[in-house]
């Protein structure tokens, strides 16, 4: 039975998608944020223990599993889909409406989900509706890295779903609980690390994300790959090579996001690093761990989500998001950077702000496992953030270079969506019981701690310093980084090249080569003898230094050709020669 | 202006020195091989802004950085 303790969120997001499109324009936006409301009611009266489950064919599917676990995800969700809405109040067109609706009720629709055929289906409407927000900017960058996104996507869905019915066969059941290993469980989890942008599996990520539309790109930033930490969790917690990937793709993405020139290409780098907290939490795999893995996706969809509203301001206000094209905006757009620094504070780790007593948990964890090396590598990374989204990101975008820019006039909506997040952020980092209250294990941890106080003062101001001492001598170039998705990328033009260019000139040749032969056959039709005889003189001018031959006629005249009445009489005599010495001798 | 700033900084190095020393010391619930030296961290943000740009620049210079046009040279491909 449905009631109101084991409804499914998703189809309130379904329903509302189908509704949009046939709601008049002027009210599309407003009924959007209705829905997000309408599902935060739903959601307040979820019970966890609750299921509800429903026969089809021979297998009970599980449409919706309450547990601390998806409640979690299934709060921050709704909320930061609902503050999107708000962001992007001003948008007007129906496919990013539709997309965002749809995008927001897939991912609870997998978080929710009870078993994995459920969770296949919204695995794959999330990859829809992700595509069509990059897809909805229209521009031709879009179309091909949405196209690309959408290829690696259907792979990890193929594999995702290949798995299922490997498990399936393996162990007759379709519930989505933790896996014990084999190779349905490798390849499930192949699917689930490249949604989470484990590298090598990252490449997509930072190449789709930043080509999305203003505010789609708020969206994607806080939906696929969180989504893929919640299903790591569920399957995965524990997995000591999830430990070690985290850790590494935590570095990798600061180092790769130092190295890029658009702004929001920078910030999306930096998911991968912050998801790296996430992933290297679940290997953990302790109670603490894995709170603070869920404390971190939770924070970080919102952090991340208001560091996107504020790159996707300036995008929208002046047209541009990389680094060498801005500067100067500090006087035009002070309110932007007031907002964008919130989230620069806290996914640094400021005190007082959310990403604060989030990753802190993580770093804490591995601390209490004596994870001396996986605790350097996420501070390491830590610093890493600062230095470009607290630091260099601002500085080239706010002041450095004024290049004079005459920024639009942006819509309130947008500064209301920063606002209300910001908020958030902040009566996070001030009250973090707000965001422990929901983890699904009890929380035992004070994150304002004389000693972490000082050692993240340490880390973040003398990481300022350093910046400080060589902030003149780094310069943003207009250049693209070459990233794992080089390997699709590069050998496509390979393949364009073998399979269209290369086939081209094939057939090209082959078709110079009859037109050849026929107008030899054309000039050895009109004239044989002709053509013989130019041959064999030829062949003697070439070859014995003989009279260069006057050329013969294009056309044949038989009497040209014809042997004279003399030599054909000498033949005869000839032959009757020889028939009458064969006769005389034999 | 750069002395000032020296100053400065100094002077934070040294009151974090001795917050670790006084305040901090006592209260270490897990023993790595950092844990008593004062200051560990300061050092650690520093050199390790350093090392990620210097790492960072290394790695784009020598390989990974290119023209904005380095996927599509031969125009639309599509």
């Amino acid at each position: 039975m449905v009631t109101m303790s084991n409804f499914p969120l998703a189809i309130i997001y379904v329903l509302g998608a189908v509704l949009l499109l046939i709601l008049p324009r002027r009210v599309r936006s407003s009924a959007a944020l209705a829905f997000s409301v309408v599902a935060f009611i739903f959601l307040l009266h979820l019970e966890t223990g609750a299921s509800l489950t429903f026969p089809f064919l021979n297998y009970e599917l599980v449409l919706c599993r309450v547990d601390r676990l998806s409640l979690a995800f299934g709060y921050v969700f709704v909320i930061i889909g609902f503050l999107g809405g708000v962001y992007g109040f001003h948008v007007k067109g129906l496919l990013q409406q539709v997309a965002a609706l749809l995008y927001v009720g897939g991912s609870l629709g997998v978080v929710f989900a009870g078993d994995l055929f459920t969770l296949f289906v919204f695995w794959e409407i999330m990859t829809i509706s992700s595509v069509c927000l990059i897809w909805a900017r229209r521009t031709s960058l879009s179309n091909k890295a949405g196209m690309r996104y959408f290829i690696v996507h259907l792979f990890g869905g193929s594999a995702l779903m290949a798995g299922i019915l490997w498990h399936l066969g393996e162990t007759g059941s379709i519930l989505f609980n933790h896996f014990e290993g084999g190779i349905a469980s490798y390849l499930i989890l192949l699917a689930f690390t490249l949604n989470a942008a484990v590298p090598p599996l990252s490449g997509w990520l930072s190449d789709a994300y930043p080509e999305g539309t203003v505010t789609g790109s708020v969206f994607l930033s806080a939906f696929t790959t969180k989504v893929a930490v919640y299903a790591l969790v569920r399957g995965f917690a524990g997995l000591e090579l999830l430990m070690w990937a985290g850790a590494i793709m935590a570095v990798y993405g600061v180092v790769f996001a130092f190295l890029a020139n658009d702004g929001r290409r920078l910030l999306a780098y930096h998911i991968i690093s912050q998801v790296g907290y996430m992933v290297c939490g679940v290997g953990i795999g302790t109670k603490m761990a894995v709170n603070g893995a869920i404390a971190h996706a939770f924070a970080h969809i919102l952090y991340k989500g208001l560091l996107f509203m504020g790159m996707g301001t300036v995008l929208y206000a002046t047209a541009r998001s990389k680094m060498t094209e801005l500067g100067g905006l500090v006087r035009s757009m002070w309110p932007t950077l007031i907002f964008f620094m919130v989230g620069a504070f806290s996914i640094s780790g400021v005190p007082l702000f959310s990403g604060f007593v989030s990753k802190s948990m993580v770093i804490y964890a591995a601390e209490i496992e004596h994870l001396g090396t996986v605790v350097l590598l996420l501070h390491l990374a830590s610093i890493g953030t600062f230095l470009s989204i607290g630091l260099k990101l601002p500085y080239f975008t706010w002041f450095s270079t004024d290049r004079s820019l005459k920024p639009e006039p942006v819509p309130l909506g947008m500064y209301l969506g920063m606002g209300l997040t910001s908020a958030i952020c902040i009566a996070i980092g001030v009250y973090p019981a707000l965001l422990y209250n929901l983890l699904p294990f009890a929380v035992h941890y004070q994150p304002y701690t004389a000693s972490h106080l000082t050692q993240t003062m340490q880390l973040l101001i003398f990481t300022g310093l350093a910046f400080w001492l060589v902030m003149k001598k780094i310069h943003t170039e207009a250049t693209i980084t070459l990233d794992t998705d080089w390997v699709y990328r590069r050998p496509s033009r390979l393949a364009y090249n073998v399979f269209s260019v290369q086939v081209t000139r094939l057939f090209e040749a082959v078709e110079e080569l009859s037109i050849r032969f026929a107008r030899f056959m054309v000039k050895l039709g009109a004239n044989p003898p002709g053509y013989l005889i130019e041959t064999i003189r030829n062949a003697g001018y070439v070859f014995f230094r003989a009279r260069k031959p006057t050329p013969e006629p294009l056309t044949f005249s038989p009497d040209r050709y014809r042997i004279s009445l003399g030599i054909m009489v000498l033949v005869v005599l000839l032959c009757l020669i020889v028939i009458l010495v064969w006769d005389f001798l034999f | 202006m750069k002395r000032t700033w020296l100053v400065v900084s100094i002077t934070v190095l040294v009151i974090f020195i001795l917050l670790d020393l006084f305040l901090v010391n006592g209260h270490i619930h897990v023993e790595f091989p950092w844990s008593h030296l004062a200051g560990f961290f300061a050092l650690f943000g520093f050199l390790g802004c350093l090392l990620i740009i210097v790492v960072a620049k290394l790695l784009g210079h020598y390989w990974l950085q290119r023209g904005e046009d380095y996927y599509d040279k031969n125009g639309d491909n599509e």
